[in-house]
């Protein structure tokens, strides 16, 4: 497929390439320009592409219906928490998978696999009950305790097998050679051999903590515990519409950090996720 | 180097007779699993068992009583009128999702694997959405369809009125599908771009010699070659369909009437709006079922969709 | 430096058999090399004696200690792998000096030793490079650095030169050679190559199918093949054979009779083996004749396939050979270099 293309292949191709872009860059783009728009504007005809006017009062609104930075901290919290976690659980077992034999190591693995099967939604129901029995229900607990060692993390254990199956033996028997035992070959070897595979765990994990919804309406009730996403829906008016700049406004402060880590690390980014061992 | 030799090497624990090489191995391997092994546990194994407990009673949270009731909740799926029309509104929606995700990820793939100054600009702006918050991303849709909203200012421009996109069955449920596909899309094509990469170039070279042309190439060359990877595509995203939620929710919240109403939706409501408990854990089982016969039936057809394995 | 003994090694996976009792004993700053075809339980004999496999049976000792269940960070050993197993993320330096690392050596200790062997090995200036930045060579050595820093009792090897160039191999094996004479350590060599063994060792062990065929120096082996085996493994090109009978007048192979020297005199009439070395042919007007099938000048020597009765056979000769395919051939087998073994179970007769 490689083949030199010709010049006017190429313009062809430069062209349906963007067309094809605009329902991609186009909606990041209305949102941040909506959410600056007075709100006499944000549904003008014909639309407007840059805003003619600004308004910037909707950001302070904001801040003033929901305690929208404790919001902003609980999900960066958690998804640093649970991204964290994930690394330390997923390693570790995808490490003794891959490289450790110990009895009934494949049927503990099946068992494992059952957790990419089993759609959180199917749990929702008995977990919420355990969580209220412990208590936990409008606390934070489910939304990091379940990702870290229960079904989330399984894929992530998943990828760190698949790496560490491929890594050498050779290293660890020159390790053992060289004197160090289990944990220490996995803290000072593989560990830190498997950098790219824990990159892309870490972003796979970040992001689905980042965008957990059904989970926090589950456990949370009260407005200083919620996430974002559940935050983002709860700018309405006294009958329950939308208002839209002030949920545009939110969204993009929510949407654009993550956006811009991506574009300055794309390459780490896409080309970890590319080599998850996803492929096969 | 007498030196080294005479200084005795304290004997290591590994000497007792009881800890052997395997032994220790075993411990370990148990010490590294056991985070996750009791978190499976807990999390997966003992709620599936409780989901299958909670199916056969009737669950009162008002006058907090748990009573068995057999089967009567599978008495009251069969007798569900809203059933079929979950069933088929998830069946459309995951068929239609799949389909559109896996055509437009091969197309962007193929596209994005030529030689172009700038591609991996392209490659970076179609992942974007991925990395956008899921919330955020399905407001801005919603806010974009609306009857007054951009995209039927944009057609007005042209003279088209545009229908009210979300509040219409069809265009509702093609809404739903759609942005999800936008959202998502980037992650397989970025797993079809690095099987196409895999593709070794001799292979193409050679088939050029062959006479063979582009399309022809594609068939027989690529698509056999990148088989694997379309299948575990297909597997992810069939199953990331089931667990669509959040874009229902914020969308249609299931309307209009139960047009967008998929199985994981219907559930929440029954289980968390009308705390229908027992219920909910039915349809969770339904849920259960339906994953776990996809999976199934998939992994037998990778025999014969899949003509080459590493 | 120690020695190393096997007693009755074995080495089974389930039902199935690997090792089947070997006894092997090496004396202090030998150097012996393994070898033998693919899947004849060298490397794995190797590793059982590294540590890394267990023995399901018999002993090894290491310096008069027996070190079935020790690790190998216990046993004193140290091993330089096939592809060398250097650690990707450190350095030379950090590699050659992890292993002390672990065994509690000071900084300055630790620094003295890898530039000892540094210097041996002309690393110094590679210290701060990572193995992706080094040839392959180079990476053999650095290898051989991170074993050598130790100064353990015994040194292994599992096949090291393999993913070597040609030439490099032979610079390689030269390198290991005259390390080993300058630190007499003893060594353990394991190889599929029976040039590497020939020119290396001072003792070669053969293995096949997970048993001792011979041990011997190299040129025993080279001029008394206990078997039909190691006459077969050991030399290049490899010995000719022919299947036949032992007469009066001589060796009866198909379509041809072959001279025998004295020694196999009490075998009158037995069926056997027969077999004569490529560089064993004299040629002469009053030999037994061959029909020649293919000529390969290679300059120093000339090598030709050809028709000895009904059994295609080589020759390598001195003289050059100016005869086309078809033509015909005379020599004599050179009679003290003739090997003789019993047909059933290819035991050497002479």
């Amino acid at each position: 497929m490689k083949a030199e293309l010709s010049p006017r292949m190429q313009v062809f191709l430069y062209g349906l390439l963007c067309v094809l872009l605009v329902p991609f860059v186009f909606p990041t783009w209305w949102m941040v320009t909506s959410s600056v728009k007075p709100i006499s504007d944000i549904f003008a005809f014909p639309p407007q592409l840059v805003p003619e006017s600004y308004d910037w009062t909707t950001y302070s609104k904001v801040f003033e219906l929901q305690p929208f930075v404790k919001q902003y901290w609980n999900s960066a919290y958690i998804a640093a928490l649970v991204t964290v976690g994930t690394m330390v659980v997923s390693s570790m077992a995808g490490y003794a998978f891959a490289r450790i034999r110990f009895p009934f190591a494949n049927t503990i693995f099946m068992v494992v696999l059952l957790g990419l099967l089993i759609p959180s939604e199917v749990t929702i129901v008995p977990l919420f009950q355990m969580f209220l029995k412990a208590g936990m229900v409008n606390t934070h607990w489910p939304l990091i305790l379940v990702p870290i060692f229960g079904a989330p993390s399984v894929f992530a254990t998943f990828v760190m097998r698949q790496f560490f199956i491929a890594l050498p033996a050779e290293l660890e028997e020159a390790a053992r050679v060289d004197g160090l035992g289990r944990f220490k070959i996995f803290r000072k070897i593989a560990l830190p051999l498997a950098r790219p595979a824990l990159a892309s765990v870490a972003i796979f994990t970040f992001l689905h903590s980042w965008n957990l919804y059904l989970e926090p309406i589950v456990f949370l009730s009260s407005a200083d515990k919620f996430t974002l996403p559940q935050a983002l829906t709860q700018y309405t008016d006294a009958y329950g519409g939308p208002m839209w700049n002030i949920q545009l406004a939110a969204a993009t402060l929510t949407a654009l950090p993550v956006l811009i880590v991506f574009i300055i690390a794309q390459k780490q980014f896409v080309e970890g996720l590319a080599h998850t061992g996803l492929k096969g | 180097m007498a030196v080294a030799q005479q200084t005795a090497r304290p004997e290591g624990r590994s000497s007792s007779s009881f800890w052997t090489v395997a032994r220790r191995d075993s411990l370990a391997g148990f010490l590294f699993i056991a985070p996750q092994l009791i978190g499976i546990t807990l999390f997966v194994l003992i709620p599936l068992c409780l989901v299958f407990w909670y199916s056969l009673h009737e669950w009162n949270v008002l006058a907090n009583t748990f009573t068995y009731t057999g089967a009567t909740n599978y008495q009251m799926l069969l007798e569900d009128t809203n059933l079929p029309s979950v069933l088929g509104a998830t069946a459309i929606f995951s068929a239609g999702l799949v389909i559109f995700n896996l055509s437009l990820a091969l197309l962007l793939a193929v596209l994005l694997n030529q030689k172009l100054a700038g591609i991996t600009i392209f490659r970076t702006l179609f992942f974007s959405p991925v990395v956008v918050s899921l919330v955020a991303w399905t407001i801005v849709w919603g806010f974009l369809l609306q009857k007054n909203g951009g995209i039927n200012g944009v057609l007005l421009v042209f003279g088209i009125e545009g229908p009210n996109w979300l509040r219409e069955p069809v265009t509702a449920m093609i809404s739903v599908i759609v942005v999800q596909v936008f959202k998502n899309v980037g992650l397989n094509m970025i797993l079809f771009l690095a099987a196409l990469q895999g593709v070794p170039n001799e292979l193409y070279e050679a088939a050029r010699i062959d006479g063979a042309p582009r399309f022809k190439q594609f068939r027989r060359i690529t698509l056999p070659l990148i088989s694997p990877t379309i299948l575990l595509t297909s597997i992810i995203t069939i199953v990331g369909s089931l667990q669509v939620f959040a874009q229902i929710a914020v969308l249609t919240q299931g309307g209009p009437g139960l047009t967008t109403t998929v199985l994981v939706y219907y559930l929440y409501q029954q289980a968390f709006q009308f705390h229908l408990f027992g219920y909910g854990s039915t349809l969770s089982i339904v849920l259960f079922a339906i994953v776990a016969v996809l999976t199934f039936a998939q992994w037998q057809m990778r025999k014969r969709i899949v003509f080459y394995e590493s | 430096m120690a020695e190393v003994t096997l007693s009755n090694v074995r080495k089974s996976y389930g039902a199935v058999d690997i090792i089947h009792g070997i006894d092997l004993g090496i004396t202090d700053g030998e150097f012996v090399v393994l070898v033998g075809p693919s899947g004849c339980g060298k490397s794995t004999l190797l590793r059982m004696i590294a540590g890394l496999e267990t023995i399901t049976g018999g002993e090894v000792k290491i310096g008069g200690r027996v070190v079935n269940d020790l690790d190998p960070k216990d046993r004193d050993i140290a091993m330089v792998f096939q592809n060398y197993a250097l650690y990707p993320h450190m350095t030379v330096a950090t590699n050659m000096g992890f292993s002390l690392e672990h065994r509690g050596g000071s900084k300055a200790e630790i620094a003295e030793r890898v530039k000892w062997a540094a210097d041996i090995l002309g690393l110094a200036p590679l210290l701060d490079r990572y193995p992706r930045q080094l040839s392959g060579g180079q990476r053999q050595r650095v290898a051989m650095g991170r074993a050598i820093v130790r100064d353990p009792k015994v040194f292994l090897f599992d096949e090291p030169l393999s993913n070597l160039d040609a030439k490099l191999r032979v610079v390689m094996r030269g390198e290991i050679k005259s390390l080993h004479q300058r630190l007499k350590t003893t060594t353990i060599y394991v190889t599929h190559d029976q040039v590497e063994a020939m020119t290396m060792a001072d003792k070669i062990v053969v293995l096949n199918g997970g048993r001792v065929e011979q041990i011997g120096a190299p040129l025993d082996l080279y001029d008394r093949p206990a078997n039909q085996f190691v006459a077969g493994f050991i030399g290049s090109p490899s010995m000719n054979f022919l299947t036949g009978t032992i007469t009066s007048e001589g060796f009866t192979a198909p379509g041809v009779m072959l001279p025998i020297p004295e020694t196999a005199l009490g075998h009158m009439g037995r069926k056997a083996v027969y077999g004569i070395r490529p560089e064993h042919f004299a040629l002469d007007e009053t030999g037994v004749p061959a029909e020649i099938v293919l000529v390969e000048p290679m300059g120093s020597e000339t090598q030709v396939t050809m028709k000895l009765g009904e059994t295609l056979v080589t020759g390598v000769f001195r003289e050059r050979v100016s005869l086309s395919p078809g033509a015909t051939i005379r020599m004599w087998p050179e009679l003290n270099n003739i090997h003789l073994f019993a047909a059933d179970d290819g035991q050497r007769l002479n």
